[in-house]
């Protein structure tokens, strides 16, 4: 869900980018110390950008019968952890916003603190949280990825309430009528994008688990057994 | 399934040739005059030059440009309803109070707010499409290295801009054999199919960058991608046109500041 160009006042874009700044200048410090050790991860980088962006551009089939997009950016966190997800989210928002009329660029403070820093950063703490549990990594990943979307939603709900505060309830009374609205029409799509998430990590561990254990992303003890159990229920 | 992007159409529009600077100007300062005005009548002018604009200067396909506003103003129309009820005013056409500390309402001053915020939108979404539509990525990375943007960021904006192409194509023909294969026909189907088709870009964005990687070592790649572009000149029509419709549209955001169309407060 982007806030779209011109939707928010001038004040709250300039306030957005401010907050937004910190971690995209973290990200780029980050990006650079990578690139002095090794090169090739740009390669990776680039690729996971490029696949965030895909995923975002796909209508998903909607239980509400509105079409929405998945983040990708709950499953991008899991990968490749929540600052390097910030920087390549910053590009894709900005891809989004010249190659699809999603989002803006005087918004695209605000989208990145919702889609590329809230949400991430919640999905990565779920998936920390849980990495060394007895937790199904399927589950897992389906937790992250929806909460992470869940989470954009409700501070993209609080942006626009910040920014049209209700004159009787103030920022509150705001809050509550754009998470109601939102609510209504983005938790199934939130519950699909989990659900999705999960069957295509199921799919990665069927076929390329070698992915998931040179990212490190669950312990490779927990991948071989869920390919296992796969195995076995085929 | 697949939203058309807007960079294709970019490539082949017929302001292509304008110099780039010139139209980022134009887009800039239109979406930047959007924003700062007070009313809704210089936001709306703007639209409505950026859309001509983009229909007859740009010869832009009048229903391609239909579909990239369709989705942001449903969203903004969404949105902007939301304002309308929450921002109060007196003269209430219609009131409800559900909870004692949340008021809902319709008065002439918030269907005015409303009314000035979907314009803003209208002509911030018509500036940046006129961006996204006329000025294609590989002319932006030109601008980003005059404009001295660090070299890894303009590389890591280089290669996604690269794979997305790649993937994409890649993902449309996995998405039509699913197609053939009535991978789509049930909901449930169609979510397995969803999930089996991102699984598989996951993989294939994998390899690409495995492939990506050897493919430069063996071109001796040295940590910098080279980008040839050329600075066309800044002709004088479109030049006057465009300092024109500029100072037209800060004319109208100064002289148009407290304009309502209800008579609300602005």
């Amino acid at each position: 869900m982007h806030v779209m160009e011109g939707f928010l006042p001038a004040t709250w874009c300039i306030v957005w980018w401010l907050v937004a700044l910190p971690s995209l200048a973290l990200g780029l410090y980050q990006l650079k110390r990578v690139m002095a050790v090794d090169r090739e991860a740009l390669a990776l980088l680039g690729v996971t950008g490029a696949f965030i962006f895909i995923l975002s551009s796909l209508k998903l089939p909607s239980v509400t019968g509105s079409c929405s997009h998945p983040t990708g950016t709950g499953l991008s966190a899991i990968s490749f952890g929540p600052w390097i997800t910030s920087l390549v989210a910053a590009i894709v928002l900005l891809f989004q916003a010249l190659f699809l009329a999603h989002g803006g660029l005087s918004t695209l403070g605000a989208n990145l603190v919702s889609m590329g820093i809230a949400g991430p950063l919640v999905g990565y703490g779920i998936y920390r949280a849980l990495r060394e549990t007895q937790v199904s990594i399927f589950f897992t990943v389906f937790l992250a990825s929806a909460l992470a979307d869940l989470v954009t939603y409700v501070v993209t709900s609080l942006e626009l309430a910040l920014a049209y505060p209700a004159e009787v309830g103030g920022f509150a009374g705001s809050f509550t009528v754009f998470l109601g609205i939102f609510a209504l029409t983005q938790v199934p799509l939130a519950l699909v994008e989990g659900v999705i998430l999960a069957l295509v990590f199921k799919y990665i561990v069927q076929l390329k688990p070698e992915i998931l254990v040179q990212l490190k992303i669950f312990p490779e003890e927990k991948i071989v057994a869920a390919a296992r159990g796969l195995a076995d229920a085929a | 399934m697949f939203e058309e992007l807007l960079e294709e159409i970019a490539q082949e529009n017929a302001l292509r040739g304008t110099n780039t600077y010139l139209k980022l100007t134009v887009g800039l300062g239109a979406l930047l005059l959007s924003l700062l005005s007070a009313g809704f009548v210089a936001p709306l002018f703007i639209a409505f030059t950026m859309t001509v604009a983009l229909l007859y200067l740009a010869r832009i396909d009048a229903r391609t440009l239909g579909e990239a506003f369709a989705a942001p103003v449903s969203f903004a129309i969404l949105s902007v309803a939301a304002i309308v009820l929450v921002s109060g005013g007196s003269g209430a056409v219609w009131i409800w109070q559900p909870f004692s500390w949340l008021s809902l309402s319709v008065t002439p001053t918030s269907v005015d707010y409303g009314i000035y915020v979907l314009c803003r939108t209208l002509g911030g979404m018509a500036s940046l499409l006129f961006i996204a539509l006329t000025t294609p990525m590989t002319d932006l990375f030109v601008v980003m290295r005059q404009c001295r943007v660090p070299p890894v960021l303009i590389e890591l904006v280089m290669v996604v801009y690269r794979t997305i192409f790649t993937l994409l194509d890649q993902l449309v023909r996995c998405y039509h054999a699913q197609v053939m294969r009535l991978g789509y026909s049930t909901r449930r189907e169609s979510i397995r199919s969803f999930a089996t088709l991102c699984g598989a870009v996951f993989i294939a964005s994998w390899n690409t960058g495995e492939d990506q990687i050897r493919a430069r070592e063996m071109r001796c790649y040295d940590g910098r991608l080279v980008v040839l572009g050329e600075t066309r000149p800044v002709e004088a029509r479109p030049a006057l046109a465009a300092a024109g419709f500029l100072l037209a549209a800060l004319a109208l955001t100064v002289l148009s500041g407290g304009v309502t169309l209800l008579g609300g407060a602005p």
